[in-house]
Order: C-alpha cells, then sequence, then structure tokens
C-alpha cells in the first residue's frame, strides 16, 4: 500500500462497485432492474470518456493487494445483504463456481493455447465423479471435491494424446468429438442414471450440513450462504493458484508455447510438458468446481454438461479477455446475472449471449478486461 | 585456441525432391566468428535449422564439442549449449523484454510446478537476480532500454528487436550463437551498430563462437574472422575473407555469369 | 419408413438383407455427411478457416425449402410437384447461398487477421444465433416439423430388401452435386481461381484474382450444398428440427477434418467414414445403438492421434 489516500479511495471505489452489485442484485422489477444496468453503463462511458480508467487501473495495480482483500470483503458484504434470499445466493454460487471453472480454461487456452471445447464434459466429469462417490461410498464430501478434480484430469489425460500430436483446428476437433461423446455417454449409462441423471448428498464438513439452513444468534439464513462460503472460498483459492501460474516462469514457459512453439523449443522449453501440464491442472480445477456445483445443485443430469456450455465458458473467456483473471470473474457475473435478471428476455438469453459474443470477437477481440503485460511481483513493476 | 568446437560430415536436408543442403562439410574453431555467405536460397537457413534441431537432416553427421547431436530435437540442442536468433523476428510480442529474455535462460532458473506456486520468497529471489543479470545484457547492447524492460516487446522498433533476440540468445550462456541475418530489415547504419555491439559483446566473451549470415560483404569483412560460402545448398568455399573474395568460383555465384564474362 | 429407423433390439444373428439395409442407411447418411464436409473444406482451403455455422446452415436450407413449399401450397395448392420440389431446392439453396455470402463478407472476412480460435468461435456464436432465431422466430419453431414427401413413394422389393426411389433419387442427386461441384474446382475458370487463392490468396491477387469476389463465390458453392444436405435430410426423415444444425455441423467438420482439411476428396471419404462408422457402432458393437455415436466420435479421436492432419493430407513444412 502506497498511502491512505490511495486506500481510501480504493475503498471508496470498491464500496460504489458492491453497492451498485447489491442494487442491480436486489431490484425486482424490470423497469428498476433497466434502469440500473443503464446507469452502469452511462457510468462506464463517462469514465472512459474523462480517460478515468487509467488512473484507476494505476492505482488498483499499484494497491493490488489491498484491492482484492477489498474485493473480498464486498462479495462478502453481498452475501451479508442478501442472507435469506435463496435465488440470489444461488446465482452468487452459480458466479464463483464458473468463475472457477473458467479459470481452469483459461489456465489451458489463455496460458499455454492448448484448445478445450469440452470444458463443460470435464466440469460434468467432476461432478458425475463425486455423485458415484457419495452415493456409493461413505467417502468424505471434500475428498470427493478433490476425486472429482483427479477424475476429471485422469480422463483428461486419455485425450492428452491426441490433442498433443495435433494442432489447431484438427486439436479443436478432438475436444469437441470428446463433449459429444461424453454427453451422449451420460445420457445412455444407465448406470449413470442416463437423461434422469443422479442424486447428491448435501456437502458436509466438519459435521456442517450444507443443505440446512444456516442458524445464527437465533436467526434463520438461507442454507446458500454457506455454499456461497464454500465457492468463495474455492475461488479464492484458484484465483491465487492461477495468479501464483501466470507470475512464475511456469506462465512464462507456458505463454512462450501458445505464442511461439518452434521459439520456445529452440529455447530448450519442452512443448509437450507445459501443454501436459497445463491441460491437467486446468481440467483438474474445472473437476472440483464441477464436484462443488452437483453438490449445491443436489441434482445434476447430462444437461447440464453440453456443448453449448462448454462454448459459454470459451465466450465467457473471451468476452472477459483471454488471460485476463479479472476479466474471466467480470465475465461470468455478466454471462450469469443478467439473462437471469431479465425474466422477460430468458427466452432469448442464448440468442442475446451468442449474438452479444459474436460482436466482441468482431469489435473488441481483447476481451473487456484484456489481459495485462506480466508482473511478476503483486504492486511493483517487477 | 584453435579447438573445433563446431563440425559437420556430408550434411545433406531434402524436401521432398528439393535438396536444400547436399553433403555439407563444414568446421568451426572455438571462439571464431563465422560469417555464412551465399545468395538467397543457397541452404544458409535450412542449415541453422537442421543444426538447431528444427529439421532432422536426410543424411550426415553434426558434432559439437565431441558429442554426436545429428537430429537432436531443438530442446536438446540447446541444452547441448548452440542458441540461435531467428531470420525473421520471432520474439514473443506481447510478452514484455524481460520475458522475452527470460526464455534464454529458462532452464537455469525453473523452480519445478511446486517450487513456482508455493515457494513465492525463493522465486523472488531468483526473479531479482534474473533481472540483474538481464539488465546487463541490456546495458551491453542498448542501455536506452534498460529502464523498460517491462514494456512489451511490440513496442520496440526493429533494430531493437534484434538486440533483445540477440540478449535472449545470449543470456543462457551459449558456447555457440547462430545469428540468422540480425541485419535483415536494417539501415546500413543500424546495422553497423549492431555489428560494432556484436563485436563489443564478443570481446567480453572470448570463447563464445558466433555463426553469423549477412549479406553484405563489407560487414562479413569487418566483423568475422573466417567466411564459408554456401551455393545451392553446397559449400563452394572456406577460409578467411580474404580468400575467399578473390575466389572465382564465389565471384560467379554471387556477381551471376554475365557480370564475370564482362569482367573477362 | 421401418428401414430408416435403427432397429434397437439386438442382433443375434445378422442376415445379410438386413446388412444390406444398414449398408443403404449408410450410404444415405454418407452423402449428407459429405455435402456439408464439403463446405467446410472448401472454406478452409480459400481462407484457411472453420465455419463452424455451416451446420447450421444445413439447417436453415430445409427451414427455408419448408417456407417455401408452404409458400407455393398457399398461392396455388394445385401447383404440379415436380414444380414445387424445383421451387423448394432453388429457393432452399438460393437463400442459404446468399446467406453465406453475407456472413462472409461481415464476419469471416474482418476475423482474417484474428487468431483462428476466434473465428472458430465466432461462427459458433453465429451458428447458436441462427439456431435460436428459427427456434424463437419460426412459427411454433421449438417443436420437430414434418417435412412434405415431395419425391414419389415408389420402391422396389429385392428379396426382404427394400429399395425406395426417393432414396436413390436423393443419392444420385447428391452424387451428380458433389461430382458438379468437383467439376467446377477443377475445370473451370471459377475453380481454377478457387484453387489458385487456396494455395496462396496473395499471389493469386497479384495475379489478377478477385479475392473478394472469390470468396463470395465459394461461400455461396459451399452454403448452396448445405442447404442441399439440408433439404436431403428433410426429405429422407420427412421431419426437420431447429436442432439439426448442431450435430450435423460436428459431424460435417469431423469428416472434413478425418479427411484431411482443404481436401474435396478427402472430404467426401471422411463423410462416407464417419456414416459407416456410425453404422458399425450400431451394428457391431456389443453395445446398445445408442453408443453408435459414443463408438463414432471415439473412433474419430483415436483417428486423429494415428493422422494428426487427416488422412489424405499433404504434410506441410512450416518456415523458420
Amino acid at each position: 500500500m502506497r498511502s491512505s489516500k490511495d486506500f481510501f479511495c480504493c475503498a471508496g471505489l470498491a464500496f460504489a462497485l458492491f453497492a451498485y452489485l447489491a442494487l442491480l442484485l436486489g431490484a425486482e422489477e424490470e423497469w428498476s432492474i433497466a434502469a440500473y444496468v443503464l446507469l452502469g453503463v452511462v457510468v462506464v462511458v463517462v469514465l472512459v470518456a474523462l480517460d478515468v480508467f487509467s488512473t484507476i487501473e494505476r492505482l488498483v495495480q499499484s494497491n493490488e493487494r489491498t484491492c482484492q482483500v477489498l474485493m473480498v470483503l464486498g462479495t462478502l458484504g453481498i452475501i451479508a445483504v442478501f442472507r435469506t434470499d435463496h435465488y440470489t445466493l444461488f446465482l452468487l454460487g452459480t458466479i464463483f463456481i464458473y468463475s472457477v471453472a473458467v479459470l481452469g480454461i483459461n489456465v489451458q487456452l489463455g496460458y499455454a493455447g492448448v484448445i478445450n471445447f469440452s470444458g463443460a464434459s470435464f466440469f460434468g466429469i467432476g461432478g458425475y465423479t463425486a455423485a458415484v462417490f457419495l452415493q456409493h461410498t461413505p467417502t468424505p464430501p471434500l475428498v470427493t471435491l478433490l476425486l472429482g478434480g483427479i477424475f476429471s484430469a485422469v480422463v483428461g489425460s486419455v485425450l492428452l494424446f491426441p490433442v498433443l500430436r495435433t494442432s489447431g483446428h484438427y486439436s479443436a476437433l478432438v475436444t469437441m468429438a470428446f463433449a459429444l461423446l461424453l454427453k451422449v455417454f451420460l445420457e445412455v449409462s444407465e448406470w449413470l442414471g442416463g437423461p434422469q441423471g443422479l442424486a447428491l448428498p448435501p456437502f458436509k464438513f466438519l459435521g456442517i450440513n450444507f443443505a440446512e439452513d444456516l442458524v445464527l444468534f437465533g436467526n434463520e439464513y438461507s442454507f446458500y450462504v454457506k455454499y456461497d462460503l464454500a465457492c468463495l472460498l474455492l475461488l479464492v483459492m484458484t484465483f491465487m493458484f492461477v495468479q501464483r501460474i501466470e507470475r512464475s516462469w511456469m506462465g512464462l514457459a507456458m505463454d512462450a508455447v501458445r505464442i511461439d512453439e518452434t521459439a520456445a523449443a529452440c529455447f530448450g522449453i519442452s512443448i509437450k510438458r507445459w501443454k501436459i501440464t497445463a491441460f491437467t491442472i486446468g481440467n483438474f480445477v474445472i473437476g472440483v468446481a464441477g464436484a462443488l456445483y452437483s453438490m449445491m445443485l443436489s441434482y445434476i443430469n447430462p444437461s447440464n454438461f453440453t456443448f453449448s456450455d462448454s462454448l459459454l465458458f470459451l465466450s465467457i473467456l473471451l468476452l472477459g479477455g483471454i488471460g485476463s483473471i479479472w476479466g474471466v470473474i467480470a465475465a461470468t457475473a455478466f454471462m450469469v446475472v443478467i439473462p437471469e435478471k431479465f425474466q422477460v428476455i430468458q427466452e432469448y438469453r442464448y440468442l442475446i449471449y451468442s449474438a452479444m459474443v459474436l460482436a466482441m470477437i468482431v469489435f473488441r477481440p481483447s476481451g473487456l478486461l484484456p489481459r495485462k503485460p506480466r508482473t511478476y511481483i503483486a504492486g511493483g513493476l517487477l | 585456441m584453435s579447438k573445433v568446437l563446431f563440425s559437420c560430415r556430408s550434411l545433406t536436408m531434402k524436401f521432398g525432391g528439393l535438396t536444400a543442403l547436399n553433403k555439407l562439410d563444414l568446421d568451426i574453431n572455438e571462439g571464431d566468428i563465422l560469417g555464412l555467405v551465399g545468395p538467397n536460397g543457397s541452404g544458409k537457413t535450412t542449415f541453422f535449422n537442421v543444426v538447431t534441431g528444427i529439421y532432422r537432416p536426410t543424411d550426415g553427421q553434426v558434432v559439437f564439442d565431441g558429442y554426436d547431436i545429428t537430429g537432436f530435437s531443438p530442446q536438446a540442442v540447446f541444452e547441448a549449449g548452440i542458441s540461435r536468433t531467428f531470420q525473421r523476428s520471432r520474439l514473443c510480442l506481447e510478452l514484455s523484454i524481460f520475458d522475452n529474455i527470460m526464455l534464454g535462460n529458462f532452464k537455469t532458473h525453473n523452480l519445478g510446478i511446486l517450487g513456482n506456486i508455493f515457494r513465492r520468497k525463493a522465486f523472488h529471489k531468483t526473479c531479482a537476480e534474473e533481472i540483474e543479470k538481464a539488465v546487463e545484457l541490456i546495458r551491453l547492447l542498448n542501455p536506452a532500454l534498460v529502464g523498460s524492460i517491462h514494456r512489451p516487446v511490440a513496442d520496440l522498433s526493429m533494430i531493437d528487436r534484434r538486440r533483445i533476440e540477440i540478449c535472449r540468445a545470449l543470456i543462457g550462456k551459449p558456447r555457440l550463437l547462430f545469428l540468422d541475418e540480425p541485419s535483415a530489415g536494417m539501415t546500413h547504419d543500424e546495422t553497423n551498430q549492431l555489428m560494432d555491439e556484436i563485436l563489443a559483446m564478443k570481446s567480453d566473451e572470448r570463447r563464445l563462437t558466433i555463426v553469423l549470415i549477412e549479406h553484405e560483404m563489407g560487414i562479413i569483412g569487418k566483423v568475422t574472422t573466417r567466411c564459408a560460402v554456401l551455393n545451392f545448398g553446397e559449400k563452394l568455399c572456406d577460409g578467411t575473407y580474404q580468400s575467399i573474395v578473390e575466389n572465382p568460383l564465389v565471384q560467379e555465384a554471387y556477381l551471376g555469369q554475365e557480370v564475370t564474362e564482362d569482367e573477362v | 419408413m421401418h428401414i430408416l429407423v435403427f432397429n434397437e433390439e439386438r442382433f443375434g444373428s445378422m442376415d445379410f438383407s438386413l446388412l444390406l439395409q444398414f449398408f443403404i442407411n449408410g450410404c444415405m447418411l454418407g452423402m449428407m455427411y459429405a455435402l456439408v464436409a464439403v463446405g467446410f473444406t472448401l472454406f478452409f482451403g480459400v481462407l484457411d478457416v472453420i465455419v463452424f455455422s455451416h451446420g447450421d446452415s444445413v439447417m436453415v436450407g430445409a427451414f427455408a425449402g419448408l417456407t417455401s413449399y408452404l409458400f407455393c401450397m398457399y398461392i396455388s395448392p394445385g401447383m404440379p410437384v415436380w414444380l414445387v420440389t424445383f421451387f423448394v431446392f432453388l429457393a432452399g439453396m438460393a437463400f442459404v447461398a446468399g446467406f453465406g455470402m453475407l456472413v462472409s463478407r461481415f464476419i469471416i472476412m474482418p476475423l482474417r487477421s484474428a487468431p483462428a480460435l476466434n473465428t472458430l468461435l465466432a461462427t459458433m456464436m453465429l451458428g447458436t444465433v441462427m439456431r435460436e432465431a428459427v427456434r424463437l422466430f419460426f412459427p411454433d419453431g421449438s417443436n420437430p416439423k414434418p417435412f412434405p414427401r415431395l419425391l414419389p413413394d415408389w420402391s422396389w422389393k429385392f428379396g426382404d430388401v427394400l429399395l425406395r426411389f426417393d432414396n436413390l433419387a436423393l443419392f444420385v442427386a447428391g452424387v451428380l452435386l458433389i461430382v458438379g461441384v468437383a467439376f467446377l474446382i477443377n475445370h473451370s475458370r471459377l475453380g481454377m481461381a478457387i484453387r489458385a487463392v487456396a494455395q496462396d490468396a496473395e499471389a493469386a491477387q497479384i495475379m489478377g484474382v478477385n479475392f473478394p469476389l472469390i470468396v463470395l463465390l465459394t461461400f455461396a458453392i459451399g452454403s448452396a450444398v448445405a442447404a442441399f444436405a439440408g433439404l436431403m435430410n428433410g426429405l429422407y426423415y420427412n421431419e426437420i428440427n431447429f436442432n439439426l444444425g448442431l450435430l450435423l455441423g460436428a459431424i460435417g467438420f469431423s469428416s472434413a477434418v478425418i479427411g484431411g482439411l482443404g481436401n474435396i476428396y478427402g472430404a467426401i471419404l471422411g463423410g462416407f467414414v464417419f456414416a459407416f462408422l456410425q453404422v458399425i457402432g450400431t451394428v457391431a458393437t456389443p453395445f446398445s445403438s445408442a453408443y453408435k455415436d459414443v463408438f463414432a466420435f471415439g473412433v474419430v479421436i483415436v483417428l486423429m492421434a494415428i493422422f494428426p492432419t487427416g488422412i489424405l493430407s499433404e504434410r506441410q513444412s512450416q518456415r523458420v
């Protein structure tokens, strides 16, 4: 932290941001939601026009740690505000989990350049693994989270061979074929419940049952508060993990592999090793996210894990800015909240999604919050 | 001093029907600056690509420091101590200057997956050391760049990009450095400047051996200690600058039939 | 209709006529896939892009055909069937060809310098837009639509094997279309220009080839072929659905890739390979036929591992 003035600026900005988000999430009537969205757009446009954004960016960059803590506190504040509102809390949990999954894809595609069109499949593998273990064995739920990640990484390693041998569109096809294959497999496999899917017992940890309403000081709060906290914790951990990957020699090696394989190989960087590492780490993260998500849903079926969902993950990544961690979180929030808040457009949401991402790719391919040049140490130029 | 560091014997590279390198024999002594000259398409870059493992030679043998490195992968060639730059600059444009240079000695400072993620103290320490090393190298070539080592390479001019590419090749402390036409796309003055810098750097690292592709004969004469001339994938001759310039075969290949006839 | 639908029962003793029925079915599917794959490979040839919305062009073609059928019935219910059929094909193919040109002009060309993934994702998004637009804006679009039987339902019986005229006609028409396209590419001035652009767009432009025009025409041809595949699909199954493009697109893409992108014959080969993989998945695997796509896509993954750049592809060395 540079100075207390900086701190108050950051705190003020964070407060404004979260107050706005709280108002938006709390708004019920269509007109008020529309008004808030409009307000947001106007503020952003004005800030861009006044060129305040670069100042904010510098401020945030030089006080990174402070800002990260403020973001977590703000999110906790939002959870506290909506402590009895099942629906909003569920949305928040979805945002956190999806962000985790897309961060996994970000490691694969954003850093090492490994195309993965089967993100939702690995998400599903995590979920189904958790479901099977929880149904048939007395595995503790926390362990099933890890198992979800491990299974997803192991299944992913089957794909590694063709993915490493092919490149470009050819490897896109491999993962695409896998996504279609897995979806059909889940639908027809009786053991995995077929189209009906599987039910999951709730997440339990330290004797706390996450499906029971939270009782604090005699007041009852939604059980989703617990799930949100768990999801937020997972997101924070993933955030730190992915950021440390980026800000290390690993991130550098992955970047080199993505940008220019020949040059990377000529400087002794193993293409295979880093692609394998990125793909496996990514699938692990996606799998863990899938396991926790399915426990939160308490019921999963193949239609949660279709090719369209994989596309959604990739769209979020592109919308936020490939490689940009904050971009991923912002884009996820946007993609999850907006259609849910506008029930009128609910029916049209895929149309609007895809038209929006299409426009984004054509007109602003670097995304909402483009990735910044690497800094190795938080806050500093370094 | 004149120990043979690198040699290749009847090195041949065919692409389908095209013979890009034909039975090339070449010895390079340690500490030399060898100028590799020849008309366009004579196989100079192919020679680099075969030696550095990007292509697998059709036939022949490459020996480096007493070890047979024929058909090694680019990684293994690099690990053996051979580094290079590329004709068409292959920096990672969106990465910073520092990042690009760090690619050149990735092996020496990597801490392993867990080390990178969990040992942040150790990481910060290596990072600080590496920055010092990088700054030292950059200072040799262009001190003005020291202040902006965290800017993306895309912002730099052509000559600065070449410099960064040379830094990247040097930071891993190679024993043999291949410079693939470092002056491509530069003005005459810039080329001279860059060559002076290379000479200055060479005087710091006496044992470093350099192979340089260059079209301008004046530069070759000034910079190199020995020369080899390629034409249609074959070696016409090698020797000192004076000897190759006077070689009629070279004059013919370089100046073309007509001019030679005129001279006769 | 019974031959069109795979029997769900397990086949203990497989008799010859049943195998033949499966063979016919495989040929029909293969033709459809090949037609879709040809578009993928053509677009890849001229622009090095994968246009994933191509599968949805197939669907749009079918819906455009249906619309023009309804229109014909509306203005003159007594119109002769052959004329209606002609109009259906003309309208479907022309509409999709026009649409394909618009797509190439306003989405593909502006993205030429962007990374390949961006184009792929953009066209996937476009596919979703097309799919959703049909679902939302076609009257009752979210439900399957009956597709009229326009071809006479003559059939011949050879033993137990039923050979239907409409199948035969569609197959022959498909063959003629593919031969026509191959002839166009290999033996016409337009085809020469397309091939020139495919080899080296810049050099072709210097030699006076009108690059934007060639791209437009290529998209028109490929899209029209896709529309034909969509109409064929409608006539074959007598039902169309807003959703049929996604899987057909994925299969067409797989077929083009199996064959080797940029190679027309590869695309045709790939289409039939995929169809027969599905048939084998139905007949020969020890599971129920529901696993046929699992099997087919699994084999695609294995094929990609063995032939990383497709079966009929030339190896390209990269410039360093």
